[in-house]
């Protein structure tokens, strides 16, 4: 299985490399054509295979985490809380590149935290309160998004709205070596909370009483998740569903185990965006669609599917 | 009382009437207390009346208007009054036209997008040109209200209309699109001489750019319309048009849709001679591809405030020629 | 090997549990009888520090319980608790081989001695087999088994079961008991556990613990716990007494 997956990750990417607005002539690059193809294509490439593995591996971490095969940084209020905090950095701080991960991160964290001591009852934490915690937290954060861009100069905010929906255009090469790092980082330590997770995803109880630190635990994957999904929320805006899709496709392959769906769906996940984001490159070029589109695109008719599956 | 009545009648639109009213019974009946107070309702009622009285009288009056008939954009045959005394525009180039053709003082409503000119900022707002606000607009009692956008034309129109208020739909899209917008606004409006001197000397700085440009190579420009996402102009925006009258060649002009999101990739590939940035607080400078186009390399970065490139208005004349000195600066060193 | 001495368990103001002592010594099964409510299952929490203690202290082997840690305590304490299910796809061996976590590294995969262990288990509960079946296909009296077998593969010294007979036939549920008393007496393991089965409870525990709104009621062996006047005053239920014919143990007849 992890040949194949590396295989097709390779592929992916050299298709990806290969294909652009631009026709290249790769054995004898001009020197705008080595520019187009260093500077721009593949950072690009690059950063949307980073992204991409970053919401796989939050979205897996999570669900095991919250015994929800259905949990998303999305339906948990991470990525809006990423958004927003992006969004003041926008606004305030656009003079700092490095303002808006740590705002991402701020924000996603500060969502979770919410919709963590939101779900808390002194009963202890049950599913449905955690979701709907996170639905509440999910639209209190969009109004302040909608209520923010309606009152802040429109000049300002016409990229941000745009980067709303998924883009992966305005990656930096600084951009994605932040992104690179942590999601190494972050999948290195969510595979290494693999084992307690796999009890955790059968039940809190159990774990705890099969020698889980279960607060530990919940504390290094959420703050893990809010770190990934910050970072490429910061890097990319919001590209739905890979989080969903990603780890439901690879536990269909290969079972529940997370030692295997997580680093699966980190290299599943970046399959997905950077295919998803070729289709965005090059369908209406040299226009470019938002890459978050192409995901939702394929991902929720794909996400019906798999739910009337099971 | 009586006195207060006639005033009402001449404040044809009486809405500063109870402030008025107030004034004058603070002259009739100086400072008493709760006694003033009550008086005040009582009186504020009369003046209520008073006014709906008024307001009949004044919708017999507008039958009694004359009207003439008139086409707009869409083609929709539309009555308007023989004299135009009260409008509002929903469209910030509108305004700069109507106040082009010397009719400003009959606007009594804009958008809070319209900041051109000056006087422009003082009249009272209406919204924004998406999200106009109906009850304001109905309060001002307009007879024409100027929009650009067909957007929810039917229900806009429907409920004006049952107000007595005309919808006139333009949206000039090119140099000829604003000089026929110019000239239909002058006949509206009634001032045919002052749209005539206009015109002219639009006409006059158009065919002098004309002139200035004829000779010179087309120079390959690109319109960097936002920095990130890096945005441009394409096929449909009369931007396009501007450029090459001003002796230039957009070198996205056969790109679809109006302002698309262009490749990066492309955007380098196309490696212009000259970038024209649309100035606003998040397009100051060229985007990163465009560091090593000779664009950049040769100084040839200018920009052009953002409001005169997206209104298609008189002011687009002003882009016209600083578009064409920024691309042939040699012909105005003689 | 658990000493729970005068111990009260408190949810917000109620107390739920309270002034309970029990002493669990190696090969001993103890049984929690008592109406629903009464604090069983509370208090079965609390043996293995799933519920913080309001006054007294639990010791595990002669040390306060509150000094291990949570890997600790569950190489030395396995848990059936009532019906855990999963909404992901997950195999019985799988299952079964999560009970294996406190010994293994946290970070890396089962031993050969891990699998083996797993196997057994499953063998012993009935299960040969089961191993690529997924948890959520089985039935409630299978998922029971797998559940106990996950403990046993903890190779815990204590068991603690919470009615882990509930949804077994009447074959599995003498396997269930037989297994439990099994490894008590043959691996010097102990167990506490609670049932609604008074005669299972007569058949197999060595001490009865009557619990009756958090304090215990009658405490002590079967016979001498199960008396006509103890269970009326628990169960409000009029009882007939007798003898099992078979093993001689008391017997429990509800008169409805």
């Amino acid at each position: 299985m992890l040949p194949v997956l590396v295989g097709l990750l390779i592929v992916s990417l050299l298709l990806a490399v290969f294909l652009g607005s631009e026709n290249l002539a790769f054995f004898e690059l001009t020197e705008s054509q080595a520019t187009i193809l260093f500077d721009i294509r593949l950072p690009r490439v690059l950063l949307g295979a980073c992204v991409g593995a970053s919401l796989a591996v939050a979205g897996a971490g999570l669900q095991s985490l919250l015994r929800n095969p259905l949990a998303e940084p999305y339906l948990l209020g991470v990525s809006n809380g990423a958004a927003l905090g992006t969004m003041l950095a926008f606004v305030f701080f656009s003079q700092f590149e490095f303002a808006r991960p740590i705002f991402a991160f701020a924000g996603a964290g500060a969502a979770t935290f919410a919709v963590y001591q939101m779900a808390k009852s002194r009963a202890g934490m049950n599913v449905e309160r955690l979701v709907l915690s996170g639905v509440i937290v999910t639209t209190f954060l969009s109004s302040i998004i909608v209520l923010l861009t309606s009152l802040l100069d429109a000049a300002k905010l016409r990229s941000f709205t745009f980067w709303l929906l998924g883009d992966l255009s305005q990656g930096t090469k600084n951009g994605f070596y932040l992104t690179f790092v942590l999601v190494i980082i972050g999948t290195v330590i969510l595979s290494s909370q693999a084992r307690a997770l796999n009890l955790m995803m059968i039940g809190e109880r159990d774990a705890f009483d099969f020698g889980v630190e279960v607060k530990k635990v919940r504390l290094i994957v959420f703050a893990v998740a809010s770190i990934l999904v910050g970072s490429s929320v910061a890097a990319s805006g919001s590209v739905g569903y890979v989080g969903l899709i990603v780890p439901h496709l690879i536990r269909l392959l290969v079972g529940s185990d997370n030692r295997l769906v997580i680093p699966f769906s980190a290299i599943s996940g970046a399959i997905f965006v950077v295919l998803a984001d070729t289709v965005a490159r090059t369908a209406i070029a040299p226009r470019e669609l938002p890459v978050g589109a192409i995901t939702a695109l394929i991902g929720a008719p794909m996400f019906i599917y798999l739910l009337r599956r099971s | 009382m009586f006195y207060n009545q006639k005033l009402a009648i001449k404040n044809t639109h009486g809405y500063q009437l109870s402030a008025i009213s107030y004034q004058l019974f603070r002259i009739v009946f100086p400072a008493k207390n709760n006694l003033r107070k009550i008086h005040f309702v009582i009186l504020l009622f009369i003046c209520f009346f008073s006014l709906t009285a008024c307001k009949s009288a004044n919708q017999t009056a507008q039958t009694e208007v004359k009207m003439r008939d008139i086409a707009d954009d869409l083609g929709r045959k539309i009555k308007i009054p023989e004299k135009v005394e009260r409008v509002v525009s929903l469209a910030p180039n509108l305004t700069e036209n109507i106040f082009a053709i010397g009719a400003g003082d009959r606007l009594v409503g804009v958008t809070t997008f319209c900041n051109y000119p000056e006087d422009a900022q003082k009249i009272q707002k209406v919204g924004d040109t998406m999200n106009p606000n109906m009850e304001t607009i109905i309060a001002l009692k307009p007879q024409i209200v100027f929009v650009s956008t067909a957007s929810q034309i039917e229900t806009f129109t429907k409920t004006l209309e049952a107000n007595n208020i005309t919808v006139f739909v333009t949206n000039p899209k090119d140099l000829n699109g604003v000089l026929t917008n110019l000239r239909q606004l002058g006949e509206i409006f009634g001032t045919p001489e002052r749209t005539t001197i206009l015109l002219n000397e639009l006409f006059e700085r158009i065919a002098a750019v004309d002139e200035q440009v004829r000779d010179q190579p087309k120079t390959k420009t690109f319109v960097q319309i936002s920095k990130e996402p890096l945005f441009t102009i394409g096929k449909e925006s009369f931007l396009t048009e501007i450029v090459e009258r001003a002796g230039g060649i957009s070198v996205t002009k056969d790109v679809a849709t109006a302002y698309p999101k262009i490749s990066k990739e492309t955007a380098l590939a196309f490696n212009p001679d000259v970038l024209i940035l649309s100035e606003s607080p998040d397009n100051t400078e060229p985007n990163d591809v465009f560091k090593n186009s000779s664009a950049v390399k040769n100084k040839k970065v200018f920009k052009v405030n953002a409001d005169i490139l997206s209104r298609p208005s008189p002011r687009i004349v002003d882009a016209l020629e600083q578009i064409a000195e920024d691309l042939h600066p040699q012909t105005n060193d003689n | 090997m658990l000493e729970v001495q005068n111990i009260s368990i408190n949810y917000g103001v109620c107390a739920v549990v309270q002034d309970v002592s029990l002493s669990l010594e190696a090969g001993k099964i103890i049984a929690l009888l008592g109406a629903n409510g009464a604090g069983k299952t509370t208090l079965l929490k609390s043996l293995n520090g799933g519920l913080p203690v309001a006054k007294g202290v639990i010791l595990l082997d002669g040390k306060e319980l509150k000094a291990f840690s949570r890997r600790e305590i569950a190489q030395k304490i396995a848990v059936i608790a009532q019906e855990t299910e999963t909404k992901f796809p997950v195999s019985v061996l799988e299952f079964v081989l999560s009970g294996r976590f406190a010994h293994g590294a946290a970070f890396g995969w089962e031993t050969p001695d891990d699998l083996r262990i797993a196997v057994e288990c499953l063998n012993s509960c009935d299960l040969a087999n089961y191993e690529s079946r997924q948890m959520n296909q089985l039935s409630g009296g299978e998922r029971q088994r797998v559940v106990l077998a996950r403990a046993l593969a903890t190779q815990a010294a204590i068991l603690l079961l919470d009615e882990p007979t509930a949804n077994l036939d009447l074959a599995h549920q003498a396997l269930m008991f037989r297994l439990v008393k099994e490894r008590c007496e043959r691996e010097n393991a102990a167990a506490v556990l609670i049932t609604h089965d008074l005669n299972l409870a007569s058949e197999f525990a060595d001490e009865i613990l009557l619990m009756k709104n958090g304090a215990i009621a009658a405490k002590g062996a079967p016979e001498k716990v199960l008396t006509e006047e103890n269970l009326i005053e628990v169960f409000k239920v009029r009882v007939l007494l007798d003898e099992n014919p078979h093993s001689g143990k008391r017997r429990v007849t509800t008169i409805y």
